[in-house]
């Protein structure tokens, strides 16, 4: 449309946003819980004077900083390059809206890095209280670029009256804002706990220290998983109707949504029946159990929340397609391929004169060539159905959902679509384009299956 | 294709403030992450030539760069966001074509970005385990290979950013590299002939940049630095600026007399910008002056100040230069000052607040640095 789509074979573009973004959050959490593990931990070793819990507090800074100002850091900006390969009108949309908060975050990860490398590289050079407030500063900067990075993140699932108000503060302190912030919160505070069980169990082996730590990281823990339950009932109470009607409809998202409660439960009894009941069970394979559900649950969550924005990326403001939800009539009246600035440019050098006043002639539309037909239903399939689908093989491919259907068929099928599926964006061409993009999908479905027994007849073999 | 078919404008929506202000922190943001970026793209590999071919006081300046790096391309990838954040503002009808016509070397950077830091890390603590013999072959391998992978960024981050510029080669890089009319973002733009000179033209002012940092390390980091090493560093930051700006004005004439095409050549050596195209031009050379001066009157902290100092004020011309030139390239596509603006005051004013307070905050930690390092004197 605006921008040209990007073809990922397989995968589809929008796939690699939440790979990456993936990898980032389960960093980006123990980034801002980290933080204020370490300010907190270490005011508490040089309160109670002890050498042993400070060593082990110096190792676990230097893990930190490698994996969050590094990893954490570059998969950062990797999402933001995702998000704009991937969904340019989205990410154009959020800039324009939100570009003083993502500058506002920018001001605290200065902060961050600067506090964060004052407080590893100095250790030992400061006065104590100085070295923990430097701590507490690195941990509060963090704590709010998580709320900043929150409040985008969070309209993009239930924008509320933006839409019809529009402006900055509208649109951050979003339906979704409050319940996001404690859930991550939470899920910051949780994921801290699991990764300094993991690094404690690899790293100490006097049990003593090893038993301190784990009791000492209980009580975040716990807070965690209380935030978390919290925030996930208000994110649930707070999704706009058709986010919530997603959830019973796709069965994998039933599927994924027992998924979450049962790993954070698993993790929620291996703490309790591990570090608060036997902190002698600490070892490193318990550990990494321990941290492997916390990952899958953080993930899986993800996963979901990205989901149920369908047939949105920014619900109300973008569809999926790269659309906006205003221009569809515009594009009903002139076509996709007529109406887009990428399509339009293919279309007027590949068939000069097909387009006569801003819209596809349908006389030379019909006497296109099959092959030439099928092309351009290709063109809309990439620009309407790539988003979601993959077109004969891989995430979601559509060729296997329309076998054994009939061009006209699936026509019918397509311009009809947010009738019958609420969560499929509406057809946004005309119904001349809607029969290239079935003859494109027939074209490449595979036969029916055989050998099926229905009707009390098996059919052909 | 006629390109202007392939920009769109009519997704824009209002700009939130106004243009000119885009396009300060534009400028301000890339000039800051110009001085770190500098010093990776080119100091990353004099530290390592030093460390292998460097006498006493070159191999004491590579351990010290070295050891700062990881800080310094933290800094240097932080304060990238700010000029990609107001080009995505303004320039989001020509930023993300480019970027998607040639996507998997536009992600390419972010997936070398990764080993590339950690192999400065992994080189730098090796220095301070190992010294003072000094760091390990493997060691040294991974110094070189980070030196070599933040020199392949820059190249690959100079190829989508030319492309942001240049819309004219859109149609041909899209029609090669598309599946129905997808782009499959396999489009390297390795025939823009202004990629090399630009990216060698950064290299040569990486080289000063890399120079300015030796004096300004001898007179306020290195406290201890003997008299013999300061003479050293002002030696060589000379030689190295000499050869930096040279290598400038070798790549800038390139770039300029060899690769500008017709229009922005006329419009960039006429009233009002020549000013502009010819202080950029000659501001290398000041930092080469200043280090001749001090080369002559002896090293301070004065003089090491003033040529870092005529060192940032060279890279911010060029960072100014370099927006005048991509607004006179991409004004032929779209009137990029004449969208319309609603400013929303509230957040505005907040970011502001938030940045001085941030910068105040920064300040603080690094007084309670300062006072740390006094005191332990």
């Amino acid at each position: 449309m605006h921008y040209p789509w990007w073809y990922v074979p397989y995968l589809t573009a929008p796939m690699l946003i939440a790979l990456v973004a993936v990898v980032h959050v389960l960093v980006s959490h123990y980034a801002v819980g980290g933080g204020l593990f370490l300010a907190w931990e270490t005011r508490f070793a040089y309160r109670k004077h002890n050498r042993g819990y400070l060593a082990y507090l110096r190792r676990h800074a230097r893990f930190f900083v490698l994996l969050t100002v590094v990893f954490g850091a570059i998969t950062g900006v990797g999402i933001w390059w995702t998000i704009g390969l991937a969904s340019p009108l989205a990410t154009e949309v959020l800039i324009r809206t939100f570009v003083f908060g993502w500058a506002m975050e920018w001001v605290f990860f200065v902060i961050e890095i600067t506090s964060a490398f004052i407080f590893f590289y100095w250790w030992g050079r400061l006065p104590e209280r100085t070295h923990v407030r430097i701590g507490m500063i690195y941990g509060a900067a963090a704590w709010i670029s998580l709320v900043l990075i929150t409040g985008i993140t969070a309209f993009m699932l239930n924008p509320g009256d933006w839409p019809a108000r529009g402006g900055f503060w509208v649109g951050f302190f979003n339906p979704q804002f409050v319940p996001q912030v404690v859930a991550r919160t939470g899920g910051a505070l949780l994921l801290t706990s699991l990764y300094v069980y993991l690094h404690a169990s690899l790293t100490i082996k006097d049990a003593e220290l090893r038993e301190l730590i784990s009791r000492r990281s209980l009580r975040p823990s716990f807070v965690g998983v209380v935030l978390i339950a919290a925030g996930g009932a208000g994110w649930y109470a707070f999704l706009p109707p058709s986010a919530m009607a997603v959830l019973p409809t796709a069965s994998v998202l039933n599927v994924l949504m027992a998924a979450v409660v049962a790993m954070t439960v698993v993790v929620f009894a291996a703490i309790w029946f591990g570090p608060y009941r036997n902190p002698s069970w600490l070892s490193p394979g318990f550990a990494a159990m321990m941290l492997l559900f916390g990952f899958g649950a953080v993930t899986t969550g993800e996963f979901i929340r990205e989901a149920v924005r369908k047939p949105y990326v920014v619900y109300n403001v973008v569809l999926g397609n790269q659309i906006l939800p205003e221009e569809i009539p515009r594009l009903r009246q002139s076509g996709i391929l007529a109406g887009g600035t990428w399509t339009r440019a293919l279309v007027v050098e590949r068939h000069p004169g097909l387009i006569v006043d801003g819209r596809l002639d349908a006389g030379r539309l019909a006497a296109l060539g099959h092959d030439e037909r099928l092309a351009l239903g290709e063109v809309l399939f990439q620009y309407q159905c790539n988003d979601c689908h993959a077109a004969r093989d891989g995430y979601s491919a559509v060729a296997p959902l329309v076998r054994g259907r009939s061009p006209g068929a699936i026509q019918q099928m397509i311009v009809g679509f947010e009738k019958t599926h609420f969560y499929m964006p509406p057809w946004c061409g005309t119904e001349e384009e809607a029969l290239l993009l079935g003859e494109y999908l027939a074209a490449i479905a595979p036969p029916k299956p055989k050998g099926m027994r229905l009707d009390g007849q098996e059919e052909d073999r | 294709m006629d390109p202007h078919m392939l920009v769109d404008s009519s997704s824009l929506a209002p700009l939130p403030v106004p243009y000119w202000f885009i396009e300060l922190f534009k400028v301000l943001g890339f000039t800051l992450h110009l001085v770190p970026m500098n010093l990776w793209f080119a100091g990353i590999m004099t530290a390592m030539f030093l460390r292998a071919a460097g006498g006493e006081h070159a191999v004491v300046f590579s351990r010290r760069l070295m050891r700062q790096m990881p800080i310094i391309v933290a800094y240097g990838v932080n304060f990238g966001i700010v000029p990609l954040l107001f080009m995505q503002l303004a320039y989001s009808q020509f930023f993300y074509p480019a970027t998607i016509l040639t996507a998997w070397y536009w992600m390419a950077i972010v997936v070398l970005l990764i080993p590339a830091y950690y192999g400065v890390y992994l080189y730098s603590f090796g220095l301070r385990d190992a010294e003072p013999s000094g760091p390990s072959p493997w060691r040294k391998f991974i110094g070189w290979t980070s030196a070599v992978l933040f020199m392949t960024i820059g190249y690959l981050l100079v190829n989508g950013l030319s492309l942001t510029e240049h819309v004219e080669a859109w149609s041909l890089l899209w029609g090669n590299h598309q599946v129905a009319g997808a782009a499959t973002g396999t489009g390297a733009n390795l025939y823009d002939v202004q990629i090399l000179p630009r990216w060698l033209m950064m290299f040569g002012l990486a080289l000063g940049t890399t120079a300015a940092w030796v004096v300004l390390d001898a007179a306020w980091f290195f406290r201890e630095a003997p008299e013999a090493y300061r003479r050293w560093a002002g030696r060589f930051a000379l030689g190295l600026a000499t050869v930096g700006a040279a290598w400038f004005a070798a790549a800038g004439s390139w770039y300029v007399f060899g690769t500008w095409p017709d229009g922005l050549f006329e419009r960039m050596f006429a009233w009002p910008t020549l000013p502009l195209t010819l202080a950029t031009a000659v501001a290398p050379g000041l930092p080469v002056a200043l280090l001749v001066l001090m080369a002559v009157r002896g090293f301070t902290r004065a003089g090491a100040t003033s040529v870092a100092a005529a060192q940032f004020g060279a890279l911010a011309l060029n960072a100014i230069s370099r927006q005048v030139v991509q607004n006179i390239r991409v004004g032929a596509f779209a009137d990029l000052a004449g969208r319309p603006t609603e400013i929303e005051w509230g957040p505005l004013v907040t970011f502001l607040v938030l940045f001085v307070a941030g910068a105040l905050v920064i300040l603080w930690m690094v007084a309670q640095v300062v006072k740390a390092a006094r005191g332990a004197a």
